[in-house]
């Protein structure tokens, strides 16, 4: 039960990283970045090349994957999304090609062969009689103060706000004197950063593959259409939600089945509450 | 006699906000209501209600005599009513020929596949609004609000319908396509069909329209010949705003 | 439906190319046409959902996985013939998708397309662990009876059903329907008010859709003779079949299967720089380039092009 718990906890900090960045590009742009996964594969893989390959230090290697996602980010937003001008569909359509396309560069570099990211931080404590790598006892910390960081910068500052305004009434915020292109374009980037960080973790918690974008893109997306469109509060509550039942059926029913609910509750919530479960509606 | 269409005791409400408030009124066979009322009175939405796109709290639509209140939108129009909306929504990269036989089209799956499309009464219609033959096989992003209008008005007619409910036909319109507007639909009215009309361009609707209602929060406040209304304490009240 | 005589003279043209291809091209490449003719089918099969309506699918590996898994496990498990197995495979695509999809039509856009995702993932997951006695489980199923032997004859089998559902579904999309259904794509509520159900014209797309995903499903596992989870339902899969869809020209029929092929001797064109999984790079480059610049695909190069052609001589 412990063990439940405290696996639960940290498996959802992780998810509702992972899903900041992706709930930040849907809520401002209404765009499903279904690339956005490739940003934690590219994070993952640019931290195991300096950090692992290069023997550089860890927090060189956190950073360089970070920058790289940043500049995916943006230039995502300059060469794809940009051009297409809101055409969710074709968005959508683009940017999931590129992430194959990404994948297919990954085994390019790298190969084909999955590969074990050595721990962030080694080592194994015991909590409530229950073992934890502080490998992911620090990615949920870390997690955590993203998260925390990112809610203050969305309240706080200029650009958060400005944010915010654009991800309510784009044409509203751009005639209170907000450039919504440039908002875009540092969510773009932001977005891109958070995924890599996170892919990092997510990386070093499972394994390093050319198809591992996958599976926490779709978590992302169940985490944010069952949050609701530009709710943090909802994202965490979801990536809870979503953890804990990750963490339940593979220690009480079988490991395999770990997606199923996920999907499950991703159809049930899109066809029964398309607005989510903690959304604002959409006025058309 | 009964009416072309009777709206009893209609109530819509959206969350604590009552967009129709118990709204009674009829239009017989042949007749031109004016529907008048301020900005947010409720008018689209009365609209939207007897075409089924909403459906209402309470109360009943009948057309001829038979309650069509729980009929699907498609149903309604089979069954002789039809709209047009404020901003023109036609299918935008098919030809002016192709929007009208979208119209024509019954709702039949196996009609559409194997029955043919009829070419002449495409050409019919589109003439019959005033398009020109050189329009028919243009794609309708190419034209004006004007044609746009008039294009509505084919696809509405191509439904069969006899009644039909108009929205802000003139928004947008120059005063030379407004002209040729109303003299479209007072062409349609010698022919005998019957119309509920909104617009804010109350001098263009004046010799449009038999008989008017006005309505604001959803409820009617006042019904008469359109002189009448327009000099109604409560609907001047309305308009200024309180 | 409006045909004219050059219509039958370039399906003429079109099937005597596919038929005549044995005789022009080796064994090996032989194998790669047949995998294109399926990889046309399918793109056929979504396009006549997704490519008009805008109702994107991310699903398709779904329909044709229910195909392709219930003719496998019917015929290998139970010993029904395949004249039995296919048309129920068939039938239960159809049906089966339609059960479990029509909830999903009521919504639109980008959410429709992630909930057809959410299935593809679901089943995925699902065959693993479900009735493994039956589905095999993560290792699939082999040693399905085939229903031909060798290239050649798989080839024909192959061109001979593209042809067919081609045409098939070429001709429905002439006749006022296919005018429905592009009118769905650019204004749904338009299509109601014009006193048509636009979820029986939704469900018929899909209903035809499912037909030929579960039929080309049911003849591609009979023509592999194997099947696994990971190999049909993976976004890899649904990958290919969008992108020859979309290079081709969503909503022409012919688009798709122009891509189908286009892709395909990308591919095989590429081999011998690019030996590995890694041709999908340059592949999916000049997808993402070709879909950026004309997103009507390739067969709207082609008609610009001509269009032009004429235009210079007049």
């Amino acid at each position: 039960m412990t063990q439940i718990i405290i696996q639960g906890l940290l498996l959802s900090g992780l998810y509702a990283l992972i899903a900041m960045g992706f709930m930040l590009i849907f809520s401002i742009g209404r765009v499903l970045n279904l690339a956005y996964g490739a940003y934690l594969m590219v994070g993952g893989y640019v931290y195991f090349w300096v950090s692992q390959q290069l023997g550089l230090p860890q927090i060189i290697g956190i950073a360089a994957a970070t920058m790289m996602g940043v500049i995916m980010g943006l230039l995502k937003h300059r060469l794809i999304v940009k051009p297409l001008k809101g055409d969710h569909v074709a968005v959508e359509i683009s940017t999931l090609i590129l992430a194959v396309v990404m994948q297919a560069g990954v085994v390019l570099v790298f190969g084909d062969a999955s590969k074990i990211l050595l721990p962030i931080v080694p080592g194994v404590t015991q909590i409530e009689g229950a073992a934890v790598t502080y490998n992911i006892l620090v990615a949920a910390i870390i997690s955590w103060i993203i998260i925390i960081g990112l809610y203050v910068f969305v309240r706080n500052t200029y650009t958060g706000r400005a944010m915010q305004a654009v991800s309510m009434d784009e044409k509203g915020a751009a005639i209170s004197g907000i450039d919504p292109d440039r908002v875009n374009l540092i969510t773009w980037g932001i977005s891109g950063g958070l995924g890599a960080v996170g892919g990092v973790f997510f990386a070093s918690y499972t394994q390093l593959s050319p198809t591992m974008w996958v599976g926490p893109l779709i978590i992302s997306v169940a985490i944010v259409i069952v949050g609701g469109i530009g709710s943090i509060m909802g994202t965490l509550i979801v990536a809870h939600i979503i953890g804990f039942l990750e963490v339940i059926v593979v220690a009480k029913l079988a490991p395999e089945l770990r997606g199923v609910f996920t999907m499950l509750l991703i159809i049930f919530v899109l066809v029964l509450r398309p607005q989510g479960l903690f959304g604002r509606e959409e006025a058309h | 006699m009964t009416a072309a269409l009777e709206v009893r005791h209609l109530v819509k409400k959206f969350g604590g906000l009552t967009a129709t408030d118990n709204l009674s009124f009829s239009v017989s066979t042949g007749e031109s209501l004016g529907l008048i009322g301020p900005n947010g009175a409720g008018k689209t939405t009365v609209f939207s209600l007897i075409m089924g796109e909403l459906i209402q709290n309470a109360g009943t639509i009948h057309l001829d005599g038979v309650e069509i209140s729980k009929l699907s939108t498609a149903q309604r129009i089979k069954k002789g009513v039809s709209r047009t909306y404020q901003v023109p929504r036609p299918f935008a990269e098919l030809t002016v020929r192709e929007n009208i036989r979208v119209g024509l089209m019954p709702n039949s799956v196996r009609q559409m596949v194997f029955g043919n499309s009829d070419k002449a009464r495409e050409t019919e219609l589109a003439l019959s609004v005033g398009l020109s033959e050189a329009d028919i096989e243009r794609n309708v992003g190419e034209l004006s609000m004007g044609d746009l209008r008039k294009l509505e008005f084919a696809r509405t007619l191509a439904t069969g319908a006899k009644i039909m409910l108009l929205d802000e036909v003139f928004a947008g319109l120059t005063s030379g396509e407004i002209s040729m507007i109303a003299e479209l639909i007072q062409d349609l009215r010698d022919q005998g069909f019957t119309f509920v009309m909104v617009s804010h361009d109350l001098p263009a609707m004046e010799p449009l329209v038999d008989r008017t209602i006005a309505i604001e929060r959803g409820a009617l406040i006042a019904q008469g010949s359109f002189a009448s209304v327009l000099a109604d304490e409560t609907v001047r009240a309305a308009y200024l705003g309180t | 439906m409006n045909l004219r005589w050059y219509h039958f003279l370039l399906w003429a043209a079109f099937a005597a190319t596919l038929m005549l291809m044995p005789e022009l091209v080796s064994k090996g490449t032989l194998r790669t046409m047949i995998f294109a003719c399926y990889l046309a089918i399918f793109a056929v099969s979504w396009d006549l959902l997704s490519g008009r309506t805008g109702y994107i699918s991310f699903g398709h590996p779904f329909l044709i996985g229910i195909g392709a898994y219930t003719t496998a496990i019917l015929s290998k498990r139970f010993d029904v013939p395949l004249e039995l197995s296919i048309p129920i495979a068939v039938v239960v695509t159809m049906i089966g998708g339609l059960i479990v999809l029509l909830p999903a039509l009521r919504i639109k856009g980008s959410y429709f397309a992630l909930v057809t995702l959410a299935y593809m993932e679901l089943i995925y997951q699902l065959t693993q662990v479900v009735r493994p006695d039956l589905t095999g489980g993560t290792r699939g199923i082999s040693g399905i009876e085939t229903l031909t032997r060798g290239a050649v004859n798989g080839y024909y089998l192959a061109a001979t059903l593209l042809i067919i559902l081609t045409i098939f579904s070429w001709a429905l999309m002439r006749t006022r329907i296919g005018t429905a259904l592009w009118a769905i794509g650019m204004n749904e509520e338009s299509v109601r008010g014009s006193g048509l159900s636009t979820t029986k014209l939704k469900c018929f797309a899909f209903l035809a859709s499912a037909f030929v995903a579960g039929l080309g499903g049911a003849f591609y596992v009979h023509y592999l003779g194997s099947i696994a989870p990971r190999a049909l339902f993976d976004i890899n899969f649904l990958f290919t079949i969008l992108v020859a869809v979309l290079i081709g020209g969503a909503g022409t029929i012919i688009g798709p299967v122009m891509g189908a092929f286009f892709l395909v001797f990308l591919l095989e064109w590429l081999r011998p720089w690019l030996p590995g999984a890694e041709r999908y790079f340059i592949y999916g480059l000049i997808a993402l380039v070709i879909y950026m610049y004309e997103p009507k695909g390739i067969i709207r190069i082609f008609s610009n092009l001509l269009g032009k052609l004429r235009g210079a001589n007049k």
